[in-house]
């Protein structure tokens, strides 16, 4: 319950509002002043990691021929938008944070929500690692571009030595304990850490639209050139490219199977829902707060994606990222731009100021390091939850008697972590950010499946009371069927994602032992510490998970 | 840690909810815990009451009132299906008429002790159910929280079914239990708060006739400072979320009195409430707190089970979503 006014005398109670709204609230504790939409919009916003379209990008762009990101963009957004509506209902059953773990807990089961949660941790610190070894990948292009800012050659070229899998391995661990230990400070500290990074990474976006738009074409090619030592790098790169038999163009299936790498980039889109109990009418507001957010990116990505193939050129880019893998030897004969590092390393050729170099050098690892702080505050509540419910041990959520931090918490995900860092290490770019994919699209279905059963198994959440049948009928089917969207979109992103060989289907050991290790986590660890609470005749786990009847 | 210790046997199950807010639903499930569980005693701890009231307006055969931001319009006969879905989440239906309406909203005096009212015949309610509903060997306790009006205390206390222990030693078999609702000071100036200091006063004073070495569970409303139970958003000035990084700010807000007591009479168990969104449990020293936390306007009945040692020792624990 929320109030718009605060600060009346003790235990004396005063209208919500106006008479019109015929509500009348308590002073109690925990009424807050709500959110507005601009609030929420900037937490949706700052939940999005901007610049980590790039990495996608280039994702689509090597693993596909004839890629291009205008219909994946728009495609994405649309799954996104659908999925909003289904959160919407979500968010007024249950108006509190919490997540995908709470809706199955909710509204499916208690059982199905905490074997989900476990997934969900395990899948986080994977996520964890992979964002360790995107920033790990762009560290070669970011000591280049402070060389270059700094005029160094020792550190552009420390960049060279960092290239392969085991350094890049080792610089995911290193990211992986920079984390850890900001995040040892206060949670206030740690807050103002993320927020500044958030701050450089959308700077540098904006920055590079600029930069983007103020040069030509004919500029690009020439400070390609000027970056290369290579007078025609630019035709060179798109003839070494077609005598390796890179195919240029674009086509619908390739756009098609693109979609699921953008869908990842919108991830976070939603997350306004976090705050939905301290919302100002939070259907409202979260849906204008998501919409708005959708917008923003949407004219964000199609406008610097529009910006690349103008200044840059689809061939160019389809021809730099599909030769930079399959050739790299005759690639680094041409160039040491680095190829994933895309519209960013475009930006730092064409820029002639150290401040933009720095900017666009650091913006992917600065904001890998926010986001993975972010994750690991989420993945240690998770952690919790399940120490709670007493599937980890009760030691997992021990709170530091010094710095009021979940030290034992960071330093699971921190070990598990490290290990999925070499794991992910081994396995290429385009695999790590479909499997990634895989499970954004999997906890997507939970909300879906949690919309969808919603008005069978928890009706009374949504319905308003004293509704008529026939409108109260209506009102679940409306909520049913938004739900069942959502969740055929889901389950479209992991068709796609399972069905393309060439991306996901081509199953090493590597990415089959981490599937099995993530999606097998929660169910594995249920049944453990449910056979050995037994073996102790300790309370039976069960009952922690069993409905009370409310009658 | 806690595990079952060897050779111990249970001598009684305690099953604890708390800050229910005047959910029908969660009450009825707080009853149908006792059985579920095969609790010996059932507790729920402070704040019962809830918190808002709908006026439904009687017009023309109709009753009209606004909930969620919905204009709800339906036939006199069906104002117990209407009261009855209101009263699931909390909400207190009251039927008036629009100058009714007008004196409470223009009236704050009379609209609190509409408010005390109502809370009173819903404990009522409440207290005739558990006599109803409950086995005779299952003892009920019910204590307040900051939330709650101390009209409601002689409520409870007056009933033969139900114990209210406030600001006594309960004797719980292997156990005794010391119960207090009050809170240190917060920003909505509540019914039940005072300084760090007067708390302290109050804990002491509360557990005095305790003999040493007794093993006791403290059910203190507040949770202890830094503790992992405590964690709330931060406020501003207004009582406005802070938000940094994008998200809300989470910062610790229990009480230091509380966590200073549990660190010098290390009582079995702590049970605690307050903090809504911090469901946690945790170590200080060799007590177990537990704040199960509390999601009633979802209809679910957040609460934790413990078992207690015929020498007063803590078993194990469990907590609960129901």
């Amino acid at each position: 319950m929320t109030s718009s006014e605060a600060s009346v005398p003790a235990g004396a109670a005063k209208a919500a509002s106006t008479a019109s709204t015929r509500l009348f609230v308590r002073q109690t504790s925990g009424l807050v002043r709500d959110l507005g939409i601009p609030a929420a919009t900037g937490i949706s916003l700052a939940s999005v990691a901007v610049v980590n379209t790039f990495i996608n990008f280039n994702a689509g762009l090597t693993d596909f021929t004839k890629s291009d990101m205008y219909l994946p963009l728009l495609a994405a957004a649309v799954i996104w938008l659908v999925a909003m509506f289904a959160y919407r209902y979500l968010l007024r059953a249950v108006p509190r944070a919490g997540g995908e773990y709470v809706y199955l807990s909710r509204i499916v089961s208690p059982a199905a929500g905490s074997v989900a949660g476990l997934g969900i941790a395990v899948v986080f610190t994977y996520v964890l690692s992979t964002n360790a070894h995107f920033a790990a990948q762009f560290t070669p292009f970011m000591l280049s571009g402070l060389g270059s800012a700094f005029h160094s050659t020792a550190l552009a070229n420390a960049g060279n030595h960092l290239t392969s899998n085991i350094a890049i391995a080792w610089l995911s661990v290193v990211v992986m304990l920079i984390v850890a230990a900001l995040s040892l400070f206060s949670v206030r500290i740690v807050a103002r850490i993320i927020f500044w990074l958030i701050v450089l990474q959308v700077l540098a976006f904006v920055v590079l639209i600029g930069m983007l738009a103020a040069n030509s074409h004919a500029d690009f090619t020439s400070a390609l050139a000027t970056y290369s030592n290579h007078p025609g790098a630019f035709q060179a790169i798109i003839n070494a490219a077609r005598s390796n038999g890179v195919v240029f163009g674009t086509s619908i299936a390739s756009a098609v199977a693109i979609i699921p790498f953008m869908v990842l980039n919108y991830n976070g889109v939603l997350y306004s829902y976090y705050v939905g109990g301290e919302l100002r009418r939070p259907g409202r507001t979260y849906l204008y707060a998501s919409t708005i957010s959708i917008g923003v990116l949407v004219v964000l990505w199609v406008g610097v994606w529009a910006l690349l193939r103008a200044r840059v050129g689809l061939q160019f880019m389809q021809a730099q990222a599909n030769l930079s893998v399959a050739n790299p030897t005759a690639y680094g004969k041409i160039t040491s731009l680095n190829s994933v590092a895309g519209g960013l390393g475009y930006g730092m050729i064409l820029s002639s100021d150290p401040i933009t170099k720095i900017l666009f050098a650091t913006a992917v690892p600065l904001a890998e390091i926010a986001v993975n702080l972010a994750f690991l505050t989420v993945t240690t509540r998770v952690l919790f939850a399940q120490a709670f419910d007493r599937l980890l041990p009760v030691g997992v959520a021990k709170i530091g008697d010094r710095n009021h931090a979940p030290n034992v918490a960071i330093a699971i995900v921190l070990v598990i972590g490290i290990g999925f860092c070499f794991l992910t290490s081994l396995v290429n770019l385009g695999s790590i950010v479909a499997l990634q994919s895989l499970f954004f699209a999997l906890i997507l279905l939970a909300g879906g499946i949690s919309a969808t059963v919603l008005p069978l198994r928890r009706s009374d959440l949504i319905q308003t009371p004293g509704m008529a049948e026939d409108a109260r009928r209506r009102w679940l089917r409306n909520v049913a069927l938004v739900g069942g969207a959502t969740t055929i979109l889901a389950l479209f992103t992991i068709y796609e994602l399972a069905t393309h060989s060439s991306v996901y289907g081509k199953f090493s050991w590597e990415s089959i032992l981490t599937l099995v290790i993530v999606l097998g986590a929660g169910p594995l660890i249920y049944l453990i510490a449910r056979t050995v609470r037994r073996q102790r005749n300790a309370l039976d786990l069960s009952m922690a998970m069993r409905e009370l009847p409310p009658e | 840690m806690l595990r079952k210790k060897a050779g111990k046997q249970r001598a009684l199950r305690i099953y604890f909810a708390t800050d229910v807010h005047g959910s029908e639903v969660c009450f009825r499930k707080f009853l149908a815990a006792a059985k579920v569980y095969e609790a010996d005693v059932i507790i729920l701890g402070g704040d019962f009451a809830g918190k808002a009231i709908v006026p439904v307006l009687t017009q023309d055969g109709m009753l009209r009132a606004q909930v969620r931001g919905d204009d709800i319009a339906v036939p006199e006969s069906d104002w117990d299906r209407l009261a009855g879905d209101l009263g699931k989440a909390g909400l207190y239906p009251v039927r008036m008429h629009a100058a009714e309406l007008d004196r409470l909203t223009a009236d704050p005096g009379a609209l609190d002790r509409l408010f005390r009212t109502e809370i009173s015949a819903q404990m009522q309610r409440w207290c005739d159910m558990a006599a109803e509903r409950l086995d005779p060997a299952v003892r009920c306790i019910i204590t307040p929280g900051n939330d709650d009006p101390v009209d409601a205390d002689p409520v409870i206390a007056a009933h033969p079914r139900v114990e209210c222990p406030e600001l006594e030693l309960c004797d719980l078999g292997p156990v005794t239990m010391a119960s207090l609702g009050v809170v240190p000071t917060t920003p909505w100036n509540t019914e039940r708060e005072c300084t760090e200091d007067e708390l302290a006063k109050q804990i002491d004073e509360m557990l005095d006739p305790l003999p040493s070495g007794m093993p006791c569970i403290l059910n203190l409303h507040c949770p202890p400072y830094a503790s992992g139970l405590d964690d709330a958003p931060e406020l501003d000035e207004t009582l406005k979320p802070v938000i940094r990084g994008g998200r809300p700010s989470i910062i610790p807000v229990g009480s230091t009195a509380v966590r200073e007591a549990i660190r010098r009479h290390q009582p079995v168990v702590g049970l605690h409430g307050h903090i809504h969104e911090s469901r946690a449990a945790q170590k200080i020293g060799r007590t177990l707190c537990v704040n199960p936390g509390s999601d009633y306007s979802s209809g679910v009945l957040r609460g934790a089970v413990i078992d207690i040692a015929r020498d007063g020792s803590c078993l194990d624990f469990l907590l609960t979503t129901g």
